[in-house]
């Protein structure tokens, strides 16, 4: 579709921001009949759903996102079938390595935390069976743990094929329409971008490193920040690691890809230059994440760097994202601020915003990811 | 600090060594980064420290470039040499990996004068093992001193015919030259010949190299289209019409040729704006008439500002030169519009003779946008034309949008071999301009870089790290 000045596009829900929760949700809407229009400012997939380490991880959640991410993790198994599409999504496991003992005992402390609140997926391994599962680990490495479910996919591919899908299940998609001013008129917003106008019932603000302005214009404040996290990509390397790996306590992780390239990330952050929608490396920290790499697999000494790169991404003081309902506008609701670890969650956040649209309330408890959070203490 | 200079050199060819004689001979503290041991570019490739006993055989246009090279030898300019330069920041900063570690610096100004590249030729079978640029194999000559026998040269272009007739005078036998030139060219080309007359010299030197070709006894197809490599595993010959008629020659080495463009992955990964060159067919940097780029304080010179030729580039260089110096206060504007306003009417004579070459051998659109679905578009990730197609149809419209669905252009060559494909099928397919369609979004690393190299890497480069010849 592509909006004209002066034309008025009209549809039941408008959301804001096509990476993976805007595609997801409007995949989600579509299917169940509603129509539904999605504004990107760039193209979908551009900014961090696109080009993100592809880490689709249980592991390591914290409690509050287990339940979300738990059934996340559950479509992920299924979803190139759900979504007719390619989404490279591949089991492989994840396993976070401990370098010492210190690592084993925040592992231990970890788990009864989860077995206390009932959750199994995250099994310690001892030395041995680290070894087994990862040969080529370094040899002072003592441990770690598992999660057998996880694994990766490739982000541009997956967040395509849910556009595909709900583009198939009737969604519109305009790109290149930023959002300038939203306003609320009667019972409807009208929203404003530079080229064209649009209109409906329902707002939902999946904007990404760019949200906190959309929420402004909503009326909520929130103290969003955005960064830059980099990742790098080897040439192929013969084969060496099936699982993803994660380090207990050094910013490290990798995924060796089918073609054998190595893609190692560990939340290192560069520049983010939001205004121009671009980012600058910061070369010494990816020094240290090389460093790192080499550090826990010694065969990675001789690979090749072929390509680095950093996307613009929203961050939360708490590294929750922020999934609730506006608090000082009707009709409105909001999924951003996942914190680098959101392209997981992407299937279930469309479904918990399809139903937070049309029926008001989500099967989750989304307490945690309330946009009013942080004001609620004062001094 | 040790690491800071007025203006970074990046590459040692004819633009980037005038612009070094230039600049440090009127007071600037100059650096210059080249990846190979000795300074020349690919043109004037080892031309002090041949392989080669009689180097008089290369031409001269290639023992001409060893005056050039000793000078820049002796100027004041700091060499680094068999460096890596793998980032240039919009700020200055330069990263490279020498012997094992990175190291970085700052320059006021910089210089990227990298140069060009061959064109590539995505037709049938060129993967192939077997197959290989004629400037590859121009490369071992000049490096190595080896060469193939019996092998068959295809293409068009200056480039191709020299490489042929040097290899004809070291007495090695060349089984054919398939010339791609289209017919229509000649014509085409022929009005702009007035335009050219100025540069006799080279024009004649153009009809000398294929007499000499034709002397030596090698067959010569011209008008060649079609062109398709045989093989399964290995290159086993070359197919193409011909005038009308089919041909079929069994070769294991096949050199592909069809011209230069510039070598962009440098000043795209900068961030600097680019343009595409219609007549040239090649996307280049945009420049201002003293080859700054958008980013004020990078320049570029020489063939990687667009293709002008090695004589060309070594005025760019001096002509850049000037510029900087004016901006860092050395010399006075007046000063700099003196020195540069007869390298600029030197410049505009050039183009006359660059247009008239330019349309003559601007190559078949057939051998640019490959036609048949099975033709390798991206080698590194072996993406075919069908493939690249299919993600069109599923809707890809933007480079970035292809290589995100197919990984074209994600391999080790970083695009270098399908980038120019990629935006002219892109732009075939939606009916629009190259310029619309743009390029792939580059960054740093702008070559691969070895995982240790990059672990050891210091933010400021130490002067006693890096071995610094002078």
């Amino acid at each position: 579709m592509n909006a004209i000045a002066g034309n008025r596009q009209k549809a039941s829900v408008i959301i804001i921001g096509g990476g993976i929760q805007g595609c997801s949700t409007a995949y989600q809407l579509a299917k169940r009949g509603v129509d539904v229009i999605v504004l990107e400012k760039d193209r979908v997939a551009r900014h961090a759903s696109g080009v993100n380490a592809g880490g689709v991880r249980l592991l390591g959640r914290d409690i509050a996102e287990v339940p979300l991410s738990k059934v996340a993790m559950q479509r992920w198994q299924t979803l190139d079938d759900e979504l007719d599409g390619d989404t490279g999504f591949r089991r492989r496991s994840l396993i976070n390595i401990a370098a010492d003992e210190a690592d084993m005992q925040t592992l231990q402390k970890r788990q009864a935390l989860m077995h206390g609140q009932g959750y199994f997926h995250e099994t310690m391994i001892d030395q041995q069976e680290l070894r087994e599962r990862l040969p080529h680990v370094a040899d002072y490495c003592v441990g770690g743990v598992v999660s057998e479910t996880d694994g990766y996919a490739i982000p541009y591919k997956s967040v395509f094929a849910f556009r595909q899908a709900a583009a198939r299940a009737g969604a519109e998609f305009a790109e290149g329409q930023q959002v300038q001013r939203l306003r609320r008129i009667g019972n409807n917003w009208l929203v404003e971008t530079a080229s064209g106008r649009y209109e409906a019932e329902y707002l939902v603000n999946c904007a990404g490193a760019w949200a906190d302005q959309i929420a402004v214009m909503m009326g909520d404040n929130c103290p969003m920040t955005y960064s830059a996290p980099m990742l790098m990509i080897t040439t192929r390397m013969p084969h060496f690691a099936t699982p993803v790996v994660g380090a207990v306590s050094r910013p490290l992780s990798f995924k060796q890809f089918e073609n054998g390239t190595v893609l190692i990330g560990g939340g290192a952050k560069g520049f983010a230059d939001r205004a121009r929608n671009t980012t600058r490396l910061d070369y010494a920290k990816l020094a240290v994440g090389a460093s790192n790499a080499v550090d826990f697999f010694p065969i990675m000494r001789t690979a090749t760097v072929n390509r680095m790169w950093a996307g613009l991404e929203a961050y939360m003081p708490d590294n929750l994202p922020v999934i609730s309902a506006s608090v000082n506008s009707p009709n409105a609701f909001h999924a951003f601020g996942f914190s680098a670890h959101g392209f997981q969650l992407g299937p279930v956040i469309g479904e918990v915003l399809a139903d937070l649209v049309t029926t008001g309330r989500s099967e989750f408890d989304l307490s945690a990811f309330r946009v009013d959070r942080f004001e609620r203490k004062v001094l | 600090m040790t690491d800071s200079y007025d203006i970074a050199v990046i590459g040692a060819g004819p633009a980037g060594m005038s612009a070094a004689i230039t600049a440090s001979a009127a007071g600037a503290r100059v650096v210059v980064l080249d990846d190979k041991p000795r300074a020349g570019g690919q043109i004037y490739r080892n031309v002090t420290d041949s392989p080669l006993k009689n180097t008089d055989l290369l031409g001269e246009d290639y023992t001409k470039g060893a005056a050039l090279v000793e000078q820049f030898n002796a100027c004041r300019a700091e060499k680094i040499t068999a460096a890596n330069v793998w980032h240039v920041g919009d700020n200055g900063e330069i990263l490279f990996s020498q012997a094992g570690a990175s190291a970085s610096l700052t320059a006021r100004e910089v210089v990227i004068s990298v140069g060009a590249m061959e064109r590539p030729f995505p037709i049938p079978g060129w993967h192939l093992p077997g197959v290989m640029t004629a400037g590859s194999a121009q490369v071992m000559l000049k490096s190595d001193g080896l060469v193939r026998d019996g092998a068959v040269f295809a293409g068009s272009g200056p480039l191709l015919y020299l490489i042929v007739a040097q290899y004809l005078r070291l007495g090695v036998k060349v089984k054919a030259l398939v010339d791609t030139t289209p017919k229509q060219n000649y014509l085409a080309a022929a009005s702009l010949l007035p335009g050219a007359l100025g540069h006799t010299d080279v024009l004649t030197k153009g009809i000398g190299l294929l007499n000499e070709i034709r002397r030596a006894g090698v067959p010569v197809y011209k008008y060649a289209e079609d062109l398709s490599i045989r093989g399964e595993q290995q290159a086993e010959g070359l197919s193409f019409t011909a005038k009308g008629e089919s041909h079929s020659l069994d070769a294991a080495h096949i050199f592909l040729h069809q011209g230069v463009i510039p070598n962009l992955n440098m000043t795209r990964a900068t961030g600097v704006e680019h343009v595409w060159n219609r007549e040239q067919l090649s996307w280049q940097p945009r420049l201002n008439s003293w080859g700054q780029t958008s980013v004020a304080h990078i320049a570029v010179a020489g063939d990687g500002s667009g293709i002008i030729g090695a004589d060309a580039a070594a005025l760019s260089g001096q002509l850049v030169a000037w510029q900087q110096l004016v901006r860092l206060g050395l010399i006075s504007p007046e000063n700099a519009e003196n020195h540069s306003r007869p390298l600029q009417q030197k410049l505009q004579r050039y183009q006359g003779l660059r247009r008239f070459i330019d349309r003559l051998y601007k190559p078949a659109d057939a051998l640019r946008k490959p036609e048949q679905q099975e033709t390798m578009v991206c080698r590194c990730e072996e993406q075919t034309r069908g493939q690249l197609k299919a993600a069109f149809d599923q809707g890809a419209r933007l480079p970035d949008e292809l290589k995100g669905l197919t990984r074209c252009g994600m391999g080790p060559c970083q695009g270098r071999q399908c980038g120019h494909t990629v935006s002219e099928l892109l732009a075939q397919w939606q009916g629009c301009e190259v310029e619309a369609v743009g390029y792939y979004r580059l960054r740093s690393p702008m070559r691969l870089i070895n995982l240790t190299e990059l672990a050891r890497f210091q933010p400021h480069r130490q002067a006693s790290a890096v071995e610094v010849k002078s």
